[in-house]
């Protein structure tokens, strides 16, 4: 990469998380955050209050925020290098789907204690994504594209049994939880939800950091791949399996994000170039902080809380047609000979 | 016997390509395949690269049966340069050689400073040390397929299979390519399986010739036995005739139209 990329993204990221420790609907001044940070060294932190909100609440929200937008938009790296498919999302086998339609079961019909909706969010997510692995496998095309195509017939079943939960929810109650649930917040952060998610988001995403090189050869034509020596039907799954792994459990815990998974890789690929050994770090980062700041917008401009797929929505669609304008960062094919 | 395939049958679903094919291939030497559109021979390469189960038969790569061995084993010893190929992502032709190397890289790892230099001579060697940089889907057809050809050199393995490699290469790089593999064939002493259209290029530049017609052997030898005009018009088609030029050279002309142009329908047609 560029020096000049990695300074851009270092910038970037000390702003956005100066920010996001400052702002918020109880702000703390650049002064306060560092008197709390240093704490330790016998300064007297502002008072017990702020102590409490900045280490309790913040903190955590900042750190999972940060987390799940490096897991997110890696696994949206991954899954277009395995479909060979710049506009494919981390959601394309159905793993979202599926979380909204196992919240939506928790949150009806057995409790709505966090921790239970995000386990069957969760449990929900990862089998959507093995049922379209399943599906694929019985067909004798064992290409990429079959696969995805199993992932729309998974995710539209799932989709159905969603809507069906919706229509017969209370109106009163639960139909708003199951849509708040799904329209995504990182409101709930704690630190007891970072220990259920972080350390699955953070070995997958590790994972997929080492095993990185071998992406610029699983984006290659079937044939061309296997006669490099890749077998790409293992390989495919063990992908499949990490990204899902940190998809579903990243959904479980905060909703659905929109975008992220799907434009940060672009973004990166502009920054970094193609090589996915310098691609996925850069990708990592890149998602990381863009998801931080998102989450400080959402907390902290209006009274209430905003929903934050929301905002990735607006900021991410319009940056997504400017991407379509310019095909050249989409990377989409030209024809041949010309 | 580097490369041998024992009455090898083979197809797509319900509909048979390939019936019944043996077929040595002499270590050390170029060995064209050649018939015309849709007689098998691309099928044929794809099933000694493992990449289709044959329904009878089998291939050995130095006496062991190819679709017993791992992908990673396979590809130490056979690379492919295929008809056309694109990617995806706008990767740089200098990524795109250097993933012939993932055969020999661990898969935690990525190539060596070491494997890089080794890649870039190769890009060097073949003439194409100015496209390093440029994306690969910008490139034309036949830049492509140099690259491919790069790659699987740098591969850097005792069997070669090159899908019709000409296929979008102007006269000069026709040539150049063949020659390429001339010198590859003798200083590696390695064996490749080139699929070609061109009886000509054939002539000049390959020892032995395997003619493909409908999914079956017809013909297999040295090149200058196998390449008489009986064979040639059997295989390849009626319109075909060979002559001797001043320099004692064999060369392959077209005999006149094969089909009576004149009463073609689509010429009266306003």
């Amino acid at each position: 990469m560029k020096k000049s990329g990695v300074a851009l993204l270092c910038l970037f990221f000390a702003a956005s998380l100066g920010i996001a420790l400052c702002a918020g609907r109880y702000p703390i001044g650049i002064q306060g955050v560092a008197r709390l940070l240093f704490a330790w060294t016998g300064v007297a932190p502002p008072s017990e209050e702020t102590r409490l909100i900045f280490w309790n609440i913040r903190l955590p929200r900042i750190i999972m925020s940060f987390v799940v937008g490096c897991g997110i938009s890696i696994a949206g790296a991954v899954f277009q290098a395995l479909f060979r498919n710049p506009l494919a999302a981390p959601d394309i086998l159905g793993v979202t789907a599926g979380s909204c339609f196992g919240a939506a079961l928790a949150i009806m019909y057995f409790t709505t204690a966090a921790l239970a909706v995000q386990g069957s969010a969760f449990v929900f997510g990862t089998l959507a994504v093995t049922l379209a692995y399943l599906l694929a496998s019985r067909s004798w095309d064992r290409s990429a594209a079959v696969l995805v195509i199993s992932g729309i017939v998974v995710s539209a079943f799932f989709q159905a049994g969603l809507s069906i939960l919706m229509y017969i929810a209370n109106p009163y109650d639960q139909l708003a939880q199951i849509v708040f649930w799904i329209m995504g917040s990182f409101h709930t952060a704690s630190w007891a939800k970072a220990q259920t998610t972080l350390p699955l988001v953070v070995a997958g995403s590790v994972l997929l950091m080492i095993f990185s090189w071998r992406l610029n050869v699983m984006t290659q034509h079937e044939e061309d791949a296997l006669s490099l020596g890749i077998d790409i039907f293992r390989w495919r799954c063990f992908y499949v399996t990490v990204s899902t792994l940190i998809v579903a459990a990243s959904v479980a815990a905060v909703g659905t994000i929109a975008w992220v998974g799907l434009i940060m890789p672009h973004i990166a690929r502009y920054l970094a170039g193609t090589d996915h050994r310098r691609l996925i770090p850069a990708t990592a980062f890149l998602g990381g902080t863009f998801l931080l700041l998102m989450d400080t917008i959402a907390r902290s401009v209006l009274a209430s809380e905003i929903p934050i797929s929301i905002i990735t929505s607006i900021i991410g669609a319009p940056f997504l047609g400017y991407l379509v304008m310019n095909r050249r960062y989409l990377g989409v094919e030209r024809e041949l000979g010309n | 016997m580097s490369l041998a395939i024992e009455t090898l049958s083979a197809g797509y679903g319900a509909t048979p390509v390939l019936h019944d094919i043996t077929l040595k291939v002499e270590e050390g030497g170029i060995c064209a395949l050649m018939g015309r559109n849709g007689s098998g021979k691309t099928t044929l390469l794809r099933c000694i690269n493992a990449i289709l189960k044959p329904k009878h038969g089998g291939v050995k790569a130095f006496g062991q049966e190819v679709s017993r061995l791992k992908r990673v084993e396979i590809a130490r010893l056979i690379s492919l340069v295929p008809q056309s190929s694109s990617t995806a992502f706008p990767f740089t032709c200098r990524e795109m050689i250097l993933m012939g190397a993932a055969a020999r890289v661990r898969a935690w790892s990525a190539p060596s400073r070491k494997e890089v230099a080794t890649a870039l001579e190769v890009l060097h060697e073949v003439g194409i040390e100015g496209l390093a940089n440029r994306p690969f889907n910008q490139l034309s057809g036949g830049e492509r397929q140099l690259v491919m050809l790069a790659r699987a050199l740098f591969q850097n393995t005792p069997i070669m299979l090159l899908d019709e490699p000409n296929a979008h290469l102007d006269f000069s790089n026709q040539h150049r390519m063949m020659e390429i593999m001339r010198a590859v064939v003798k200083r590696r002493g390695a064996t490749a399986l080139i699929s070609l259209h061109d009886p000509n290029l054939t002539l000049h530049y390959c020892d032995h010739v395997a003619m493909l017609k409908k999914g079956r052997l017809v013909a297999h030898g040295p090149t200058g036995a196998v390449m008489e005009e009986k064979t040639l018009r059997e295989v390849l088609g009626e319109n075909i005739r060979t002559e001797t030029t001043l320099g004692g050279h064999t060369v392959v002309t077209p005999r006149g139209p094969s089909v009576a142009v004149h009463k073609l329908k689509i010429l009266s047609r306003r």
